[in-house]
């Protein structure tokens, strides 16, 4: 095996536990609730980007639905929670099975699909859900679900005031899934996502077992994207159709990581990083006009580092380190 | 149900099928001509009815006249913003697919922060044009005029299209340039003159549908969301690549939605159309007509 | 019991952390926060509630000589003349923002008290967090009636609700059917989101109860590009009173569209909404002549209570247009949470709350045509009668309750 990338794998594991450790003091000092918040809200967004990613970036299968597993996470846990009295832990589990096979049974039939076919394809099957949910007497239609709070308990996974239970959660969350898309990359399937982008002949000779693989990627990026619409019901303590299956979460899951770098490792954790607090920070300190100004600042932001950064941000740093894709 | 409210759900179905063909039509054209697709399409849209609206309001000018004005205007910028951005998105060397997709994305919403600062989010409408809340009676059956003149206006764009594609010099430079750029460059073809052209005549088609569009719809910076994906998935059931697909599409999408708001609840009519969508997708992976 | 215990918890928890807040009583601001989509596609309404607001703030914080509580004199009374400073934040119509800026206002801002919020969804989050921090919430413009209902400590509501506005409605058609007009089928138009579905619900349930028979139930997709469908089941329906609950998007579209496909409903009775709004009388106006919609405002109220006009001209200076539907209910709910603060001579959030359980205001010194403001064991407000208003001559009149009314309705509309 290249030496070279095992030493590049070995570093990132070190860097990113490194980060870890210091992202789980900063909670010690920083006591705002209000940046807590944001610093929760990155670490869900990078890990849902990041498990984003693995479908969309590693797989090359992008997907502009994946609100609809996010939704599938949170309404299994609440309904489940609310109706039967299942405590979130194990919702969070079922909605995450639910939403592998869920991805699974779609993606049989979508990976046919290339290009704007595939892609059309999750936007439209979301959007059937969001429309079977909101017309869903039973799961609270477009009434939603309340999720009520009764004190503070590690049981319920319900925390009054306090973000912290949900700042670590939302770290481990992280960190789950950057470990599986960093054991992803030296893996087989790895090596065959890398082989069919390089060369898209050889995606004949592989044909089959690069399906199956892709059918692999997608349960696994259901999963994780449904353990994080959990932890967001939890968070939130209210859901509604709108809120957590609409078209803007599936976009805002993939910004951090197109911003940052897709198909890379470090790239839905840069993106995030930058991207969900300068978009909560223009929101409650510059939006607020009634005139659009964030929208014209947050698209033309948008449109700036698609077109001139087109490997994401992380390629700024490849540059300054003056590390090659060599690996690669 | 009565055989008169099936047949006048099923011809108002036509009706707005072909309009949604004639909004369909410049996304099939953009994207036949260079793979790209247009994520601003539906802003393109609410730029043309924005247009049309303060062509009426401060001019006087009548939705029906102003059709060419808008359309020329709506030429010129398509062809802006392939110059200022579909032209680098097209030199990416990495990622190109997801390049086009966000930064047509990110120009959508960049445009709709932009009429909201300069129009307010304010509802328009116009009001007493010449064929506005007019309609015809046949046996019972009611088809209004705004949406009849666009239907034929539709026909037309696409015979006209066609045509213009298959029996014209330049339609054969399109032709040729989306086959092999390189290979025009020799003969002496400028490749991104042509792509702007393909661009401005793009955007003038949904130009066209816009200012028909003002005559019976609300105006309001958001307006372009509800047809986008409505038009996307028109080009992507005719199938990528062919026009004709986009025509047949429209019309599809129609008659599907008037028939699924018959047998469900009309709060789930879109369903009828996605699930046609996909049933296609899975039988004929590149869509009904599509080359691509 | 669990409440019980629950209460007791929150209390003692919001008693610890307000204690700093209320050391700070003395000081001659009281931040009070108010929470709009002021960015997105419902921005237009937010910017209308700042006018709203802001006018409310200047008639509690300057001299005023109207018979509203705080008019006269400058500030608060009962905490030194303290002005009141308002802390906008928006919510883009996301519950999740909605919890998180509250979260904002209450811990960074130091807001005593909270104002809110347009969208029913997001109101649930946002009282959820006040309850969480013990501070109060007036839910000043949200009509679903489930929010009332959760049993939280800190939420009021002064305004009517879906279920008050729909009874209403009936109330009138029952009056109607005493006269001698034939009313027996409705037919329902409602978005579905949770506007549309809340008040479809609650029709629906007072249909049953009153012996109206329901022809059609039309639930359709909000901001449809086309509404063709959705009328021509109206039209083969045919009922007596069409009642459409509808954002001004769809209002607009479904009017056109019924003129175009040559339905003329023989009644339109509106839940507010687009039928309130300006902008769908500019677009259709010529085709809306006799349609009724309930509110909880009337301008014409000022014919009898003269300062109703005179703060609709402060607010018309601000804005450059008349008080609505949502905006007077929006001035009223400063009013009303200043005029807790105020009596509670505190900012304590436990005080404020006793003082709007004690809030009891005779509705002659409000700009509403209520009967007073006194809130249940829930924080509701039953005291707050809609009144029905009738679109004639490019105006609305009262129609509805009689003592409210300004004249005679026009029934059937399209006769």
């Amino acid at each position: 095996m290249d030496t070279h990338f095992a030493q590049r794998r070995r570093r990132d594991l070190i860097v990113a536990a490194c980060l870890a450790a210091v992202a789980a003091l900063v909670p010690l000092f920083v006591k705002d609730v209000y940046v807590q918040n944001i610093m929760v809200l990155t670490l869900m967004y990078a890990a849902l980007s990041q498990s984003w990613n693995i479908l969309s970036g590693y797989c090359g299968q992008i997907s502009l639905g994946h609100a609809l597993y996010f939704g599938l996470g949170a309404y299994t846990t609440a309904l489940l929670f609310t109706k039967f009295g299942v405590l979130p832990w194990f919702g969070m589990l079922a909605g995450g099975a639910i939403s592998a096979v869920i991805a699974m049974a779609l993606g049989y039939p979508c990976f046919r699909l290339r290009g704007h076919y595939f892609v059309i394809a999750t936007i439209v099957i979301a959007e059937i859900a969001l429309l079977l949910i909101q017309n869903w007497d039973w799961a609270g239609a477009a009434l939603g679900i309340d999720i009520p709070v009764r004190g503070d308990s590690w049981l319920k996974f319900q925390f009054a005031r306090s973000k912290l239970p949900y700042f670590y959660f939302a770290l481990a969350l992280a960190c789950i899934a950057w470990l599986v898309t960093w054991w992803l990359e030296d893996s087989k399937w790895g090596y065959w996502w890398r082989a069919v982008k390089d060369n898209p002949d050889a995606a004949e000779s592989l044909g089959v077992v690069v399906f199956y693989s892709k059918m692999g990627a997608a349960a696994v990026s259901a999963f994780l994207v449904a353990v994080g619409g959990s932890f967001y019901a939890q968070f939130v303590s209210y859901i509604d159709p709108e809120s957590v299956m609409g078209f803007q979460f599936s976009l805002l899951m993939a910004l951090p990581a197109v911003l940052g770098g897709i198909g890379t490792l470090w790239g839905p954790v840069l993106g995030a990083v930058i991207l969900i607090p300068l978009t909560e920070l223009t929101r409650s300190f510059v939006g607020g006009s009634g005139r659009g100004v964030d929208l014209i600042v947050y698209g033309a932001l948008i449109v700036a580092i698609s077109l001139a950064l087109p490997k994401g941000l992380v390629s700024v740093f490849g540059m300054l380190s003056g590390r090659k894709e060599a690996a690669r | 149900m009565t055989a008169e409210t099936i047949i006048q759900s099923l011809a108002s179905g036509l009706l707005m099928g072909l309009l949604y063909g004639l909004i369909a039509a410049g996304l099939a054209l953009i994207f036949g001509l260079m793979d790209v697709v247009n994520f601003a399409h539906g802003e393109f849209l609410m730029i043309a009815m924005y247009a049309t609206f303060f062509l009426f309001a401060f001019f006087a000018i009548d939705p029906l006249l102003a059709a060419p004005l808008v359309a020329a205007a709506l030429f010129v910028f398509g062809a802006v913003v392939y110059l200022l951005v579909v032209r680098f998105a097209m030199r990416a060397k990495a990622n190109a697919g997801m390049v086009q997709i966000f930064s047509t994305f990110g120009l959508a919403i960049v445009m709709r922060g932009l009429a909201q600062f300069f129009f307010t989010p304010d509802y328009r409408s116009v009001t007493n044009s010449w064929v506005g809340g007019k309609t015809i009676s046949i046996a019972g059956i009611y088809l209004p005029e705004p949406q009849l003149i666009g239907a034929m206006l539709s026909i037309a764009a696409f015979v006209a299209l066609y045509f213009f594609i298959n029996r014209t010099d330049f339609g054969r430079a399109l032709e040729a340039t989306r086959e092999d750029a390189g290979a025009v460059a020799l003969v002496g073809i400028d490749k991104n003159r042509v792509f702007a052209l393909g661009w401005g005549l793009g955007a003038a088609l949904v130009g066209l549908a816009g200012a028909i569009m003002a005559i019976f719809f609300y105006i309001y910076p958001d307006v372009g969301a509800s047809f986008a994906l409505i038009a996307y998935v028109t080009v992507a059931l005719g199938g990528f690549g062919s026009v004709f697909g986009a025509f047949a599409g429209g019309i599809i999408v129609g008659l599907v939605e008037a028939t699924t708001a018959m047998i469900l609840p009309p709060s789930l009519k879109s369903v009828g159309i996605y699930a046609v969508y996909l049933l296609v997708v899975f039988v004929r992976p590149r869509g009904l007509f599509g080359s691509l | 019991m669990t409440i019980s215990r629950r209460n007791v918890l929150l209390g003692a928890t919001a008693a610890a952390a307000l204690g700093p807040m209320a050391a700070r009583a003395q000081t001659s601001e009281v931040a009070i926060g108010v929470i709009y989509p002021l960015s997105g596609s419902s921005a237009a309404i937010g910017v209308d509630a700042q006018h709203a607001f802001n006018t409310a703030a200047d008639i509690i914080n300057k001299n005023h000589d109207f018979a509203l509580p705080l008019a006269k004199g400058e500030g608060l009374s009962g905490l030194g003349g303290a002005k009141v400073k308002l802390v906008f934040a928006d919510h883009q119509a996301d519950p999740q923002k909605g919890r998180a800026e509250t979260e904002r206002l209450i811990t960074q801002e130091k807001v005593c008290a909270v104002v809110g919020t347009y969208q029913s969804a997001v109101a649930v989050t946002v009282s959820q967090t006040c309850e969480r921090y013990g501070v109060p919430f007036i839910s000043a413009d949200n009509s679903s009636p489930s929010l009332h209902r959760r049993g939280l400590k800190y939420y009021f509501r002064a305004s009517p609700h879906d279920e008050m506005f729909s009874a209403a409605m009936f109330d009138f058609f029952d009056a109607l059917k005493k006269k001698g007009q034939k009313i027996e089928t409705l037919a329902l138009f409602h978005e579905d989101t949770i506007f549309g579905t809340d008040s479809a619900n609650a029709q629906t349930k007072l249909a049953a109860e009153r012996g109206y028979k329901i022809v059609a139930d039309i639930k359709y997709r909000a901001n449809s590009p086309s509404l063709t469908a959705e009328v021509q089941q109206l039209k083969a329906a045919n009922a007596d009173v069409l009642m459409p609950s509808s954002y001004t998007t769809d209002a607009i579209l479904l009017v056109k569209t019924m003129a175009e496909l040559g339905y003329k409903p023989k009644n339109i009775m509106a839940q507010d909404a687009g039928f309130s709004e300006k902008a769908t009388y500019d677009a259709v106006g010529d085709k809306l002549e006799g349609v009724i919609s309930r509110g909880s405002f009337s301008l014409d109220l000022a014919q009898k209570r003269p300062m109703v006009g005179l703060i609709n001209e402060m607010y018309r200076a601000k804005s450059g247009k008349d008080f609505n539907d949502y905006t007077s209910r929006q001035f009223m709910g400063l009013i009303i949470m200043a005029d807790a603060v105020n009596r509670a001579k505190s900012t304590d959030g436990d005080k404020i709350r006793e003082a709007l359980v004690a809030t009891d205001m005779p509705g002659d010194v409000t700009i509403m045509p209520w009967r007073r403001v006194k809130f249940d064991e829930m924080g509701q407000n039953n005291f707050a009668d809609p009144v029905l208003l009738q679109y004639t001559a490019k105006n609305f009149v009262t129609i509805f309750p009689e003592q409210a009314a300004v004249s005679e309705a026009i029934w059937p509309m399209n006769s």
